[in-house]
């Protein structure tokens, strides 16, 4: 299973060039049934890792664009008469997909924003009074532009710890940059890429993901940086026993990536930033400045 | 310079100090607390303006000033208020100098001593929880400064934990342990700064007046069983005034022979009583008249008056046993002639008056009675205020005025009963006591000061007369209405209904009194006497036993929290870490120091480049440890394995 997963890391790094480290961690966020939201500049790839995973993993998805008009009836579909039975008839939205694209997310209203994330909480949707389960699996990938740029509604908080990470790209360091202006058009090659897994297996890998140990110690460990985040006047805010739990998974997970059958401190380590920084209030906007004194003052036990 | 992220610790160890220090305002001068609240505000304003903070040479310039002040005060750095001032003036002085985190800890420390200092001037139950309260803040402060991103408000409730565990200690340590007496040549209150009231060796018409209108406490009696006497035989019995020059009464300095006298015989009922006196003027103890068994170290004067050997500025508690009703038996020369004493013979209207109520040739009981029926039956009053008699007081008093407080009454009574020949004595004490129904005890204050008088009677010795129960039974059978009194300067007793509003005042004054009275007697008076009490009221009889006890217990306590903790940790994943740290201390050794937060993993992939001819062994403790630690099932097996290769293990430092 390994295996398949370093050859989808590998494919997936012929695409986005240099970015192996954020390729993981999306993987993991989804391996642990994690919806992922993506920030960075425009331009740097967030689409394309998006829409590259979501080829890799073999899954039907659809991108939905968010723009400052958009309602929820866009997302979630509506009910239309159809004058030949002579009833209304409901058309499924781009929701039903098992993956969803939401690109630039916070460029719509807060309404549109609370439709697709009460989707991603509940997994199903209620339209005029009748419920519609959503396919399995589903993921969100969502990405955003900085806060502080024209024609942004900021995700509250609450919404924002649905995520259970949030990655950041960057520009790629010279080579891959070089390796970009020379190569091929990248929409080209993302229609070009092959599933490199089944939905079965896909089920499997989750599945065993979550029943990687974690020992005692660890629990501790887990648990001296929520307290810490909660006691310390370095954040206003502690961390969720929502937080907690997804920090947990998203260890398990990069443990089965490492291919271990336990738990190490440093699996925790190196989704912290990931799965904390933005649950997070903090001076700075940078998640492994964001999380610095969580790793370097709490004491592995 | 400080931190800047120390602003908050600063704020919050000033303010603790000034709160600290504030109580001092009423024990040292003026000008020293001045001085240091001056520091105080200058410090305060240097946490955000540093540049105005005096250079060292002002510093010194300052420190000198403050010791010219100190001197100038008390010539002296010893005793208990210039040592005060000068902890207080040095605690100013090194709030100037704060340089670095030790000179913050040097700061909570002299706070500490200065907090505890006011223990030396007062040692109430609400000092004591202000004490406990600002300690509480400076506790506070430590813990701030030692973890230096804590939120103030998770400090105080960290501290107060603190407080909290440390409370069964300290109260399982002050109630067993065992007490030290202080040495008398300790003397820690050189100056005694609180005026004591009380009655006085001289008893002149207005004595007794000045003190109507304290509410200051005499003393606090608590009987054994809740058996308290009747209002009517509340009579403490103080200093005996036998002596007179015609205006002022006086203790007669005449010598006794007790062995000359007879022994007193008590009947009836024995009332047994702790009595709790506050600090007195004279080495005087007041007993419910009249007391038979007392605690040693006191002692008793041919004057049935008792006495403590030497004056003192404390509180004490004695054990008493009073018996209301006794007969001391015959009279000596030497006590007749005492008790006969005039300074000049009477004048013809006092010959005259006495012949009119047949004083000289009918029995001294019935004397006694008419004269008592004449003070009911004319119009004699009795007032707080009466006029004032300079010549001739008894005189003016008996046939003029004819008003006047207790002592006129006793003193004329008495002056009346010698010229009829009938040995007669004034004396002086408390009579009344209010009770506190909360704390099952009697409060007795100045006011209910008293004097009567006693008259010595064939076949039954000294016998106890009060004039004053004549002009006004009310002022025995109900006491004095204090806080009445004092507020309108006049004579009040306590009414019998109360209103709902009153009675509230009452309890709720009773209440604090009684959680006084506990504090003092639990807290403040608790000795070595006091503790033997206590302990063998546990059964503990000698302080052997208890130390054994004490710890067999603590033994006891270890033990079980040992078990408990070994019972509670699995010791195999314990161990690996114990191992992995035995690993970490070699490498530390040359130099690598593996860091808290840092992954055994983490690690491994340091120590590898720096040594990477040992490469291999590093990976194999690592993962033993990992698999031991953080595994699935720690098994004994890779524990053993881990201990091996760990004290297998060397470094092998390359020398080039």
């Amino acid at each position: 299973m390994q295996t398949t997963l370093n050859n989808l890391v590998n494919a997936a790094n012929q695409i986005i060039l240099g970015k192996e480290a954020q390729i993981r961690l999306a993987l993991c966020c989804l391996l642990s049934k994690g919806h992922l939201l993506i920030e960075d500049i425009p331009g740097v790839g967030k689409t394309t890792l998006s829409h590259t995973l979501a080829k890799l993993l073999g899954l039907n998805y659809q991108r939905i664009q968010f723009t400052s008009d958009i309602l929820p009836a866009d997302i979630i579909g509506c009910s239309i008469f159809n004058t030949e039975k002579h009833e209304f008839s409901f058309h499924k939205g781009p929701i039903f997909n098992q993956m969803i694209l939401a690109d630039e997310i916070n460029r719509s209203t807060p309404k549109a924003q609370s439709a697709l994330l009460e989707a991603m909480e509940e997994q199903q949707v209620t339209v005029e009074g009748k419920t519609y389960q959503l396919s399995t699996p589903f993921f969100v990938i969502a990405t955003q532009n900085p806060n502080h740029q024209i024609g942004t509604f900021p995700l509250p908080e609450s919404q924002l710890d649905r995520f259970l990470m949030r990655i950041e790209l960057g520009y790629p360091d010279y080579k891959a940059e070089r390796s970009l202006l020379m190569g091929e058009n990248r929409q080209q090659l993302i229609s070009c890429l092959k599933p490199q897994i089944t939905a079965e297996k896909l089920a499997l890998i989750q599945k065993n993901c979550a029943k990687i140990h974690a020992s005692s110690p660890l629990l501790d460990y887990i648990q001296a940086i929520i307290n810490y985040s909660r006691e310390s006047a370095d954040y206003n805010e502690g961390l969720s026993p929502r937080a907690g739990l997804g920090l947990l998974t998203a260890a398990k997970t990069w443990a089965f990536m490492e291919n271990r059958d336990a738990v190490l401190p440093e699996d925790v380590q190196v989704v912290l930033p990931a799965v904390a920084a933005h649950r997070l209030k903090h001076g700075s906007t940078n998640a492994e400045e964001i999380v610095a004194p969580l790793i370097n003052k709490v004491a592995i036990p | 310079m400080v931190l800047k992220n120390n602003q908050r610790t600063l704020v919050f160890l000033l303010s603790s100090i000034g709160l600290i220090t504030f109580p001092h305002f009423w024990h040292i001068p003026l000008s020293i607390i001045t001085f240091f609240y001056a520091l105080l505000l200058w410090r305060f304003i240097g946490i955000w303006k540093s540049h105005w903070l005096p250079h060292k040479i002002i510093v010194l310039l300052i420190m000198l000033g403050g010791i010219a002040l100190l001197l100038n005060h008390f010539r002296s750095f010893l005793g208990r208020d210039a040592g005060t001032s000068l902890f207080v003036i040095a605690l100013a002085l090194k709030l100037l100098e704060i340089k670095k985190d030790r000179d913050l800890y040097l700061i909570c420390y002299l706070a500490f001593i200065v907090a505890s200092s006011q223990f030396l001037f007062g040692q109430s139950m609400l000092m004591a929880l202000y004490i406990l309260l600002v300690c509480c803040a400076l506790f506070t402060s430590l813990i701030i400064i030692n973890s230096q991103q804590s939120k103030p408000v998770v400090a105080i409730k960290k501290s107060a934990t603190i407080l909290a565990q440390a409370l069964p200690m300290t109260l399982v340590l002050f109630f067993l342990f065992p007490r030290i007496q202080t040495p008398d040549w300790v003397f820690l209150n050189d100056t005694n700064t609180n005026a004591i009231t009380g009655l006085s060796d001289t008893l002149d018409p207005g004595s007794i007046t000045s003190l109507a209108l304290s509410p200051e406490l005499a003393f606090r009696v608590k009987f054994e069983n809740n058996n308290i006497p009747p209002p009517r035989q509340r009579y403490w019995r103080g200093p005996v005034y036998s002596y007179t020059d015609g205006k002022r009464w006086t203790e007669s300095q005449q010598y006794i022979n007790p062995s000359y006298m007879d022994t007193p015989k008590y009947k009836g009922k024995a009332y047994k009583y702790t009595l709790l006196l506050e600090p007195q003027i004279k080495n005087w103890i007041y007993t419910l008249d009249m007391p038979a068994q007392f605690s040693s170290g006191l002692y008793k004067n041919p004057r049935h008056q008792l006495l403590t050997q030497k004056q003192s500025n404390n509180r004490r508690e004695y054990q008493l046993v009073s018996y209301p009703h006794y007969n001391t038996g015959y009279i000596t020369k030497a006590e007749f002639r005492e008790n006969t004493q005039l300074p000049y013979p009477a004048s013809q209207k006092i010959i005259t008056f006495i012949k009119q109520l047949k004083g000289f040739n009918s029995s001294p009981e019935d004397f006694i009675k008419t004269l008592l029926d004449y003070f009911r039956t004319e119009d004699f009053y009795y007032t707080l205020k009466p006029p004032l008699m300079k010549q001739k007081p008894i005189e003016t008093f008996l046939f003029e005025n004819r008003r006047g407080f207790c002592s006129h009454y006793a003193t004329t009574f008495v002056y009346l009963m010698r010229v009829a020949h009938i040995p007669a004595r004034v004396i002086g004490g408390y009579q009344g006591g209010e009770f506190n129904s909360i704390g099952k005890f009697l409060e007795v204050r100045q006011a209910d000061a008293h004097a009567w008088a006693e008259v010595w009677l064939e076949n039954k010795g000294w016998t106890r007369v009060d004039p004053t129960a004549a002009v006004a039974p009310e002022r025995i059978e109900r006491g004095v209405d204090i806080n009445k009194q004092i507020a309108q300067g006049l004579v009040n007793f306590m009414s019998i209904n109360n209103s709902n509003a009153y009675s509230w005042f009452k309890k709720s004054h009773q209440l604090l009194q009684s959680l006084d009275y506990n504090w003092q007697r639990w807290v403040i008076h608790y000795d070595t006497g006091n503790q033997a009490n206590f302990l063998s009221s546990l059964g503990i009889k000698n302080l052997k036993i208890m130390l054994y006890w004490m710890m067999g217990l603590i033994g006891f306590i270890t033990l079980c929290l040992t078990i408990y903790l070994f019972k509670n940790n699995d010791t195999s994943i314990d161990k690996a870490s114990f191992y992995y740290q035995k690993f970490c201390k070699k490498l530390a050794k040359v130099g690598l120091q593996r860091q808290p937060n840092e992954g055994a993993n983490d690690f491994y992939t340091r120590i590898s480049q720096r040594f990477p001819t040992q490469k291999h062994q590093f990976k194999v403790i690592t993962a033993l440890y990992n698999q031991q630690r953080y595994g699935k099932q720690p098994t004994k097996k890779v524990l053993q394995q881990l201990q091996k290769t760990v004290n297998q293990f060397k470094i092998k430092v390359n020398i080039k």
